[in-house]
């Protein structure tokens, strides 16, 4: 596919589509065929897209910021602004927004098949966090990434207090309390940047910015990174907001906490990327990122070690592997954004298989996750407990799963910067996901079942066909990315080098 | 002069704003207190970013037929701020919604509106 400076329209569907199905399925409300049928056409629609799509740009108001010759919209002209809202729809976009369409299925399929009441609001919010994800991606200017970020946390409060549990609504309560903090601080930060450039637009913003003296107002500069950051801290949930963020991971379904980690993943590699490409060469700039990610890499995971829930494990463990995709970004190097990018890719696959598991045990299992609870689930569900055990082999960085692979570029990326030290640290990650996993996975899968308790999972588990074959195709993909890493570098190297070399290209 | 004084004045209003706000929403254990806190902080922000966008001795920057396109650029407002400040009211009204939504469920299953109460963490 040819990359062209055209106003492409199916770019805008991605967003557009959803929107329109949330609208549809909220009205509908209980009419649980109805709902069922437009919101797997809804997703199959926009995984086609996805997949199909063209690369180029889309731009609401003014012009592209790339024109086709290869030359930059800004000149010293009269007009000292520009209005450039647009969308870019590149390699890097086509294959994280198409896993993110794939996730989108099938968290639709589960939620239509284990819920039944209020699915139809339930289903709007899960299409609207899409959106948010799809957007922050996709864009190419402050305006857009500021209401996409406001957007996705609403909806992540939305989905998590959906599941109407005591916890899960105080979960959403304070979560929402500190995005009205990181809201309003990304909010400054637009409008400084805005102040200091006179542009909205990131390429238009950034070519000024180096073509230009700050002088004095480069405190300003600052000032804006330290206000994007804490944006990027909340959307991802990094250090100092894992508390709030593992909360909510915990308190959701499990099946839309696959969406939620798959939102705050792409955000974090989306941000961090616009970061990196309008802060990059300000000094402490990535030593800033990079001490965030350490800190939530270490903080997760001894979080996870110390917990006796599988559901809390894997809570902790996203928010530790986040921190896994942001010390690539924050390395600033080629194999460092490389890394970080394949590393949020895997992460949601082999993090989603672990929470469909957990979606079997707890609504169809009619059990729980603690590991305290029975134990001999391999017996009742043989195909269950080997899509978990191979899921967190996966997580755990074993070969020849996809998580083997990525973590191997980042301690390569890593050492190549100099840093032990942050290679030491991934290496003890990986170490303690695989403790942390296998303990909860031996409990309640491969111990065997207590005679004469109360505290057991029902008869057999019945898998459903539509559960199947989700984990079926999550760990294919895991594992043809691990044996066939190249396939996802072709998606992902142009957007390093531009990043790296020429950071006003989108 | 004045005018530079007004830009300024709009700055250390917005400023007030943000720190009381901010520091009921991190202090006060009301939740709706904490949620009139909040809409203070929302204020000051658009506040910071409508002075943010003032030009001395500037003209409403809506280009007429008869105007200079040399000189309009140099005297106009810069629009941005309005525009992100009438998005920032809608983003605003929205979260306040869900938070009073949410302190209202919270409210009829604790029977208190402490936060201190309410929001202490009990895992399921």
């Amino acid at each position: 596919m040819n990359e062209a400076v055209t106003n492409l329209w199916s770019v805008p569907l991605l967003i557009i589509i959803p929107i329109l199905t949330a609208i549809l399925v909220n009205l509908l409300y209980n009419k649980t065929k109805a709902i069922r049928a437009i919101s797997v056409g809804a997703s199959i629609a926009v995984l086609a897209i996805a997949v199909l799509s063209p690369y180029g740009f889309h731009w609401f108001a003014g012009h592209p910021a790339v024109n086709s010759d290869g030359t930059y919209t800004f000149t010293a002209s009269v007009f000292s602004w520009k209005l450039s809202l647009e969308y870019y729809y590149g390699p890097l976009q086509q294959i994280l927004i198409g896993l993110m369409s794939l996730l989108l299925l099938f968290t639709v399929l589960i939620a239509t098949k284990s819920l039944s009441k209020n699915l139809g609001p339930y289903l709007a919010i899960i299409f609207l966090t899409y959106v948010s994800a799809a957007a922050v991606l996709m864009t190419n200017d402050f305006y857009h990434l500021w209401i996409a970020v406001e957007l996705g946390s609403l909806l992540v409060a939305g989905l998590v207090a959906s599941s109407g549990t005591a916890y899960a609504q105080k979960a959403a309560l304070k979560y929402t309390f500190f995005s009205a903090l990181a809201g309003s601080g990304l909010a400054i930060s637009l409008g400084l940047i805005l102040g200091l450039t006179g542009y909205v637009n990131i390429t238009d913003a950034i070519h000024f910015l180096m073509s230009n003296d700050l002088g004095g107002m480069y405190a300003v500069l600052y000032v804006a990174f330290a206000f994007l950051t804490l944006a990027w801290v909340y959307a991802g949930g990094l250090v100092p907001v894992h508390p709030l963020k593992s909360d909510v991971y915990r308190s959701a379904f499990p099946h839309g906490t696959v969406l939620l980690q798959t939102q705050s993943k792409l955000m974090l590699v989306a941000i961090g990327i616009v970061m990196l490409r309008l802060f990059g060469s300000l000094p402490f700039a990535t030593d800033v990122m990079l001490v965030i990610s350490v800190l939530t890499m270490i903080f997760g995971v001894v979080m996870a070690l110390i917990q006796t829930d599988l559901r809390w494990i894997l809570a902790y463990l996203i928010v530790s592997h986040s921190g896994l995709v942001t010390v690539g970004l924050s390395l600033g190097t080629y194999r460092g954004i490389v890394g970080g990018i394949f590393q949020a890719l895997n992460d949601v696959i082999y993090m989603s298989i672990l929470l469909i598991c957990c979606e079997m045990l707890l609504y169809f299992g009619k059990g729980s996750t603690s590991i305290k609870f029975g134990g001999g689930v391999a017996k009742k569900s043989p195909w269950l407990a080997a899509f978990a055990v191979l899921g967190a082999m996966a997580a755990s960085g074993i070969p020849p799963f996809n998580g083997f692979q990525s973590e191997l570029i980042l301690l390569q990326a890593a050492l190549e910067q100099g840093l032990p030290e942050v290679a030491a640290v991934i290496l003890m990650v990986s170490v303690s996901t695989f403790v942390a996993l296998f303990r909860a996975i031996y409990s309640i899968f491969l111990k065997p079942e207590p005679e004469k308790t109360s505290e057991s999972y029902v008869g057999r588990f019945k898998m459903p066909d539509v559960v199947f074959i989700s984990l079926v195709v999550l760990l294919s993909i895991s594992l043809i990315l691990g044996v066939y890493p190249q396939l996802a570098f072709s998606f992902i190297n142009e957007s390093a080098l531009k990043v790296v070399l020429v950071p006003w290209v989108p | 002069m004045i005018e530079i004084s007004l830009q300024l004045l709009g700055f250390i209003a917005a400023t007030v704003l943000v720190v009381v706000g901010i520091a009921g929403m991190l202090y006060l254990d009301n939740l709706i207190k904490k949620l009139i806190a909040f809409t203070l902080l929302s204020d000051g922000v658009n506040l910071a970013l409508v002075s943010l966008g003032y030009v001395q001795g500037g003209i409403v920057p809506i280009l007429e037929p008869d105007a200079s396109i040399f000189e309009f650029p140099n005297e106009a407002a810069l629009i941005f701020g309005p525009g992100i400040v009438l998005t920032n009211i809608v983003i605003g009204v929205s979260t306040t919604a869900i938070l009073a939504a949410l302190i209202v469920v919270l409210y009829r299953r604790y029977g208190s509106l402490k936060a201190s109460k309410v929001l202490k963490g009990d895992r399921e």
